[in-house]
């Protein structure tokens, strides 16, 4: 598989890896779980490949397919349409200009930065929702939201590194 | 072709403003009119459909095998409790034969136009949306099963919210604890009106109940059909808290474990705009006098 990737020919099935992984991530993000008040705290998985995507392959994750990940994410939740296509376009623009504090960095180093992107992300959209709504909400949700949207970025990163070696040239 | 390089080097080096600036552009129409990205998130949904409603199979599976176990384990219990229930609700049944008898026979003397009949279409709970100021659900049924914008949705203990976007095979539920959802209400027994809105928090509280309204903590909501949306009486929940003025409403409808329900066709047009069905001819004024 690798081999097959590597080649010229294949070069564009490789490039739809990084958006197709940021998709799995948005769709798994609205399955209904029948969780109580899951769907309040839902974390912010297709972040995750944002932000891994941007360390690793930015080439593979240029402006234009950021804005369409946020686009389609929107579309799945039924948020206002460009929120999420905002929000990552923001997100990539910030993590590419640190990512050489990143890249092949120890984990934690990794999942620390993680963790200041995410906070600000939710923040982010929590202002934003809060504007485009005329009213503030609770901030214990967007609290736990953010801890769990850290919380499985470790499995998230773990995926796409094996996803990144397998399939992707170095 | 060497005219290309450069417009790609400037495509490049423009891309990220331009896209900022478009979701931003986005952000802001879609809050002015709605109309045209109503219409593409209803073409997504048609699209996404299959998919999602592959994937949340598995899902709403092991749901329903965990919710199996815990039936199990309180399975005795459960079984004498149910008897119980089983014999009030006999009477209760008894007493509905009665009324409901009593009912046609009075509206018969009134002449009273009957209420228009309604027809369901069932679905299942595709995708949840995830956030913290978006409260709705897509359903695997669109405008192809007979779904139209504004219709409710009912699971069989109360209301689940309304139709705001329309697919062919999909669509979305407002649920109403959404910031966004208002919904005519009415308190059962004093038939004081209020509006229900959501906040986003589990229990939507009540706007503009009239000031010498009574209301306490285990009132049963229904809906009371102002506006034309829904009709009239549909379980909505029960006041849960009464606290600084602010009336707090527990919906009947577990919303946060939705797997299939009904969406409801009164055949109201209501005043979201739709064609509107004519309605049935008034009885002419002191028919009811008439009556013998």
């Amino acid at each position: 598989m690798r081999a097959a990737l590597t080649q010229r020919g294949e070069w564009s099935a490789a490039q739809a890896i990084p958006p197709a992984t940021i998709l799995v991530l948005s769709i798994l993000s609205v399955l209904p779980l029948r969780v109580p008040d899951y769907a309040a705290v839902t974390p912010l998985l297709p972040l995750a490949g944002v932000y891994y995507w941007t360390i690793y392959r930015p080439e593979w994750l240029p402006p234009l397919v950021t804005f369409l990940c946020g686009l389609v994410l929107d579309l799945l939740t039924g948020a206002p349409l460009g929120v999420s296509s905002l929000l990552f376009l923001l997100a990539r623009t910030a993590v590419f200009s640190q990512r050489r504090f990143f890249i092949n960095r120890l984990f934690p180093f990794m999942w620390g930065g993680f963790t200041l992107l995410a906070a600000a992300a939710i923040a982010f959209l929590w202002l934003l929702g809060g504007f485009i709504e005329g009213a503030m909400l609770d901030t214990r949700a967007v609290t736990l939201q953010w801890v769990l949207t850290v919380a499985c970025f470790p499995a998230v990163s773990y995926l796409l590194m094996r996803i990144q070696r397998r399939l992707l040239p170095s | 072709m060497r005219l290309a390089v450069p417009v790609k080097a400037i495509g490049q080096r423009f891309a990220l403003p331009i896209l900022v600036l478009a979701s931003v552009a986005m952000i802001i129409l879609g809050k002015a009119d709605t109309l045209l990205f109503e219409r593409l998130r209803g073409s997504f949904g048609d699209i996404a459909a299959p998919v999602l409603g592959v994937l949340s199979e598995p899902v709403a599976a092991v749901d329903r095998a965990i919710a199996r176990f815990h039936d199990m384990v309180a399975l005795y219990d459960e079984n004498g409790r149910l008897r119980e229930e089983n014999t009030r609700l006999l009477q209760w049944q008894q007493a509905a034969q009665q009324l409901a008898t009593e009912n046609t026979r009075l509206r018969e003397l009134l002449k009273l136009a009957p209420d228009p009949s309604a027809s369901f279409v069932s679905a299942r709970v595709i995708a949840n949306s995830g956030g913290t100021y978006f409260r709705s659900v897509l359903i695997d049924a669109g405008g192809g099963d007979g779904v139209v914008r504004g219709q409710a949705a009912i699971t069989g203990e109360g209301l689940v919210g309304r139709i705001t976007e329309v697919g062919e095979r999909a669509s979305r539920i407002l649920l109403l604890t959404d910031i966004n959802s208002h919904i005519p209400i009415a308190l059962d027994g004093t038939r004081e009106r209020a509006v229900l809105a959501g906040d986003n928090s589990n229990q939507p509280r009540l706007l503009y109940l009239p000031a010498r309204a009574t209301v306490k903590v285990g009132d049963r909501v229904v809906t009371s059909g102002n506006g034309g949306i829904f009709p009239p009486g549909l379980p909505v929940g029960v006041i849960a808290a009464i606290q600084d003025g602010i009336v707090r409403v527990e919906p009947y409808a577990e919303l946060s474990r939705l797997d299939y329900l009904r969406v409801v066709n009164y055949g109201l047009g209501g005043v979201l705009p739709q064609p509107v069905p004519p309605r049935p001819a008034k009885p002419p004024r002191g028919a009811a006098r008439e009556a013998p």
